[in-house]
């Protein structure tokens, strides 16, 4: 089979500078948050699946790592894990040198440039997909 | 499982004639030969490229010296896909050997994982089996296993080991003889921007799909059902 190809892979960028994620991850609390056009909270009559470009997660931490105040978010399917890793350090404030993991159902580490769409098609339940993170490897 | 055990041998000593070559702006101190290898398809660039490393690096000084990352036709490989895989996406089409070019500095961040260590790939490889098994068995095959179970998988691909590896693995392609399958069929589909499909990027893709209607189909049943235009299952 012939085929063209590009000639570079682009991830989706792994780093997000300061200003793009309020845009991309949105919490889901009572509290006022800066106002984001792509928010979006949860159990509305917004139809599950492919039409929605959000997915809900509800972010879990494990053993002595820092617990985050706000828990469920709504994220760009596209979003990958290395974002959120990314997004979740910047949130606790952790320094880049020091490490994060993320686990689905607390027993695999997804790759880092997996994006979260689709891992919560395959595992998400109940409308969310759960995400344990641990700053050391809980289930490696 | 046993009438297939040829189809999993020819498999699993797939291999590709590959040449290597030093990218032309590294700084050597003497000219730095090509290096051949044959890469085994089920394997990672990483794990099976020590002397692809040790090679280059005798003719070049510390200094100039960080970590290798490889790169065909201007695209970086990405280690944590199988050596086939990357094959068959990017130079299937091409004469043999497979001409991959070898880079010591510049890491392209945006696009490669960073890989200081075999453990770093052992983490990467034991995920992928513990994510499959977790559609097939909701993890409970993976999870019964010891840990030493776990080390044996990881050591039988490391070490080339066939009987080693699927000593363990076999337990992972069973099922209870009353169900007809596994739950859940886990397969990735990447495609390559092609003629039929301009999509400019390789997209992995994990569907689920239920085995119950899964059970008597086709891999081309399978690609027609997810709609795309596809190169390679995974």
């Amino acid at each position: 089979m012939a085929e063209e190809q590009e000639s570079t892979l682009l991830l989706p960028p792994s780093t997000a500078p300061e200003a793009e994620v309020p845009a991309e991850v949105s919490p889901e609390t009572a509290t006022p948050e800066p106002p984001s056009s792509a928010a979006v909270s949860p159990g509305t009559e917004e139809p599950v699946g492919d039409t929605k470009k959000k997915i809900d997660i509800l972010l879990k931490a494990v053993g002595d790592t820092p617990i985050m105040k706000t828990k469920k978010w709504a994220v760009e399917r596209t979003r990958t894990i290395q974002g959120l890793i990314d997004f979740i350090k910047k949130f606790l404030k952790l320094v880049a040198s020091e490490q994060l993991f993320i686990y689905v159902n607390q027993s695999f580490a997804p790759s880092p440039d997996q994006e979260v769409g689709t891992l919560y098609e395959c595992f998400g339940s109940d409308g969310k997909l759960v995400l344990h993170y641990c700053k050391s490897q809980a289930w490696g | 499982m046993t009438d297939d055990k040829d189809v999993l041998r020819d498999v699993w000593f797939g291999r590709i004639p590959t040449c290597f070559t030093l990218y032309q702006d590294e700084i050597t101190e003497r000219e730095a030969e090509p290096y051949y290898l044959l890469l085994p398809r089920v394997s990672y660039l990483t794990l099976v490229t020590d002397k692809v490393k040790k090679h280059f690096q005798k003719v070049m000084r510390q200094e100039d010296i960080s970590e290798i990352w490889f790169e065909y036709e201007g695209t970086p490989l990405k280690w944590h896909y199988p050596i086939g895989l990357l094959f068959d996406l990017l130079a299937s089409s091409s004469a043999l050997p497979w001409n991959i070019t070898v880079h010591f500095k510049s890491f392209p961040e945006k696009d490669l994982l960073h890989c200081p260590s075999k453990d770093v790939i052992e983490a990467h490889f034991m995920s992928c089996v513990k994510e499959a098994d977790a559609l097939k068995h909701k993890s409970q095959v993976i999870n019964e296993m010891q840990k030493k179970d776990h080390k044996q998988l990881w050591m039988g691909l490391q070490n080339d080991r066939f009987d080693q590896f699927w000593a363990i693995n076999r337990k992972l392609m069973e099922y209870p003889a009353e169900e007809n399958g596994f739950r859940y069929i886990p397969f990735r589909i990447y495609q390559a921007s092609g003629i039929l499909v301009p999509q400019p990027e390789i997209e992995p893709m994990l569907p689920v799909v239920e085995v119950q209607s899964l059970n008597h189909w086709t891999i081309v049943e399978v690609l027609k059902f997810t709609l795309l235009g596809v190169l390679l299952i995974f």
